[in-house]
């Protein structure tokens, strides 16, 4: 299952928002989220996919805007986004930390983002240590 | 399709299925051990939790219990199984822990505790059990350390698998300098010395009985192709509480009223606070200190070396808001409560897998209610400015032990708790009875013969400490009695 060019491009926009990072650090995260889509099961991919179509197109039903997520100004996109996190229905706010507990994999693998918390890089041990 | 063949066939390389291979190896048999993962290789090691999940864990780490709300289950599927991604925790088997998982079930003639801690003495040699020292609590285990002292709560140093730790914080990750003493790093290759054959990538699908005797087990390569090996002398399941009755029910062999059923876990969730002086989690053993002093009231909490894109989950806030929240990461402590649950469930085959069912009792919820204030408490005696208790209609942050009572009226629903669990026990019981349990105490399925399971999913209770160490010791002593 892929995130297609588009969808990635739309969902890093929430991206952005949601970790409050600049454009270039949302679109690496949409692309580990394409490449995690491809490689867990199915069943877990098309959950996964399913909230990042509904975190998309569904401003309609949590703002009353029908755009989609990446055509909000940046006050309704926080007041939609807000709505999922709280969100007093349950499949609908794990939907959100999914998604979100899912980027947090590919934020936290950012060069900049772990320089910026004072990390080393992810892998951080030499092939000489490994062996 | 090729039939191999060995005296004992072994179903499983984690903590039992490698001490079951060691024992078998080491009276003369030949035994080989098939393992539905990957060898663990060098490259695969200390990548970060999501390279570890694809690379190291089932389902890629999405496997999940479903009930009234959808909590990960996280186990290891590589040569080694869960000691390869663990946290080096070992723990003798307590006495009330005995009391109430084994002698409760009337197995204390058959399983006595002596014997257990005697097969626990050779463990800790052949691993290099011993407490974290001070060098390797970071400041993630010395702040619990300084909190537990300043309340009088009975605390302690982790007892690790471990020899020259390097304190990299890594061990969820298979540890990237070899130092953890999982099986992969110790009985499997003593057992390949003495002869094994150590299968990875080989899913074992059914068991095969000829007039109930178990005679031989078939399933797949990681490749698509197929496999059998005929066993001499009889199979040893050792796939864990999850693949062990899953083999079980598709091979049509135990009760079905208990193959799969008295599924019994260890919930957790973590509480972060947040401290004035950088703590630096990633330093440090990754689970180095413990507070047991509420075990009797069941619960215990531990030191939780979380990486960053692992403790953002829960941390509130968004845009700037989660910047902030996360500028704070290197500051953060994190600690965990691990609930002995009383609720059981269920694991039954669904499609090419299985489904887990398990929802937290009332009982349980009040646990973890209690001991995510005393998670609170004990940051704010440690030091903490705040703390984030991570339940759903609760407060996001506390900044003063005063607001602690604001957590008595956390939610009870487990829909508003972020749960996780990763000690499974109970899906193929042992018991004195036929009609009670799916295997005797010495690990032989009732109704047939040469077929003995010796897995967590034997635990006729819920343990309620860190089980690696009572899984291998007990599969010790009953491969022991098989080999003789």
């Amino acid at each position: 299952m892929r995130l297609g060019p588009g969808a990635q491009r739309r969902i890093a926009v929430a991206l952005a928002d949601v970790f409050g990072e600049p454009e270039d650090v949302a679109l690496a995260v949409a692309d580990f989220l394409d490449r995690y889509l491809q490689r867990v099961p199915f069943q877990a991919a098309i959950g996964l996919r399913a909230v990042v179509w509904a975190i998309t197109w569904l401003p309609v039903l949590f703002v009353g805007i029908p755009l989609p997520v990446s055509a909000l100004s940046p006050a309704a996109r926080a007041r939609y986004l807000e709505r999922w996190a709280g969100s007093s229905l349950y499949f609908l706010r794990e939907g959100f930390y999914l998604l979100k507990a899912i980027s947090l994999m590919g934020w936290g693998a950012q060069p900049q983002v772990r320089a910026r918390l004072g990390l080393g890089p992810m892998a951080a041990l030499t092939d000489s240590v490994r062996a | 399709m090729t039939t191999d063949v060995a005296d004992f066939v072994v179903i499983g390389s984690g903590a039992a299925g490698a001490t079951a291979t060691l024992v078998l190896s080491e009276a003369g048999h030949e035994v080989a051990v098939l393992e539905e993962g990957p060898a663990v290789r060098a490259e695969d090691r200390g990548l970060g939790s999501s390279e570890a999940f694809m690379r190291l864990f089932r389902d890629r780490g999405t496997q999940v219990a479903m009930g009234r709300s959808v909590m990960p289950v996280l186990q290891g599927r590589c040569l080694g199984g869960t000691t390869v991604v663990n946290g080096a925790i070992v723990w003798r088997t307590p006495e009330d822990a005995y009391d109430r998982c084994f002698r409760a079930a009337g197995a204390s003639d058959a399983i006595p505790l002596r014997e257990l801690l005697a097969r626990m003495d050779r463990i800790e040699r052949d691993l290099s059990v011993a407490p974290a020292p001070d060098r390797l609590l970071g400041g993630n285990g010395t702040l619990m350390k300084i909190g537990a002292e300043r309340l009088g709560w009975r605390a302690h140093a982790i007892r690790r698998n471990v020899v020259d730790c390097q304190g990299s914080g890594r061990c969820l990750e298979a540890c990237p300098t070899r130092r953890k003493q999982s099986m992969e790093q110790t009985y499997l290759p003593r057992a390949a010395a003495l002869g094994a054959r150590l299968l990875p990538d080989h899913e074992v699908r059914l068991i095969e009985t000829s007039a109930g005797r178990a005679v031989a087990v078939s399933g797949r390569r990681a490749d698509g192709s197929g496999f059998r090996v005929a066993a001499r002398k009889g199979v040893v399941l050792a796939a864990s509480a999850i693949q062990s009755p899953g083999i079980l029910w598709r091979s049509g062999i135990g009760p079905r009223e208990h193959v799969g059923a008295h599924f019994h876990a260890h919930p957790g969730t973590a509480v972060a606070g947040i401290y004035k002086d950088p703590v630096r989690i990633w330093e440090g053993a990754t689970q180095s200190y413990e507070v047991d002093e509420f075990r009797g009231e069941g619960f215990k909490m531990e030191v939780v070396g979380l990486p960053v894109e692992l403790a953002g989950v829960r941390m509130p806030g968004m845009g700037e808001a989660f910047q902030r929240s996360m500028r704070d990461f290197p500051h953060m402590a994190v600690w965990g409560v691990q609930v002995r649950a009383e609720a059981e469930g269920t694991v039954r085959p669904r499609g090419d897998g299985t489904r887990i069912t398990y929802t937290p009792s009332p009982a349980d919820m009040v646990r973890f209610r209690e001991g995510v204030k005393r998670l609170c408490e004990l940051h704010f005696a440690a030091g903490a400015v705040r703390v984030y208790p991570g339940v759903h209609g609760g407060p996001d942050e506390l900044t003063s032990p005063d607001q602690i009572s604001r957590l008595d009226d956390l939610p009870l629903d487990p829909r508003d708790w972020s749960l996780i669990t990763s000690h499974l026990f109970g899906t193929c019981r042992m018991s004195a009875r036929e009609e009670d349990g799916v295997v005797d105490f010495g690990g032989a399925v009732w109704g047939a013969s040469h077929l003995w399971v010796l897995d967590a999913s034997v635990f006729p209770g819920n343990l309620g400490v860190n089980p690696q160490h009572t899984i291998m010791a007990l599969a010790m002593l009953l491969a022991e009695r098989i080999a003789a």
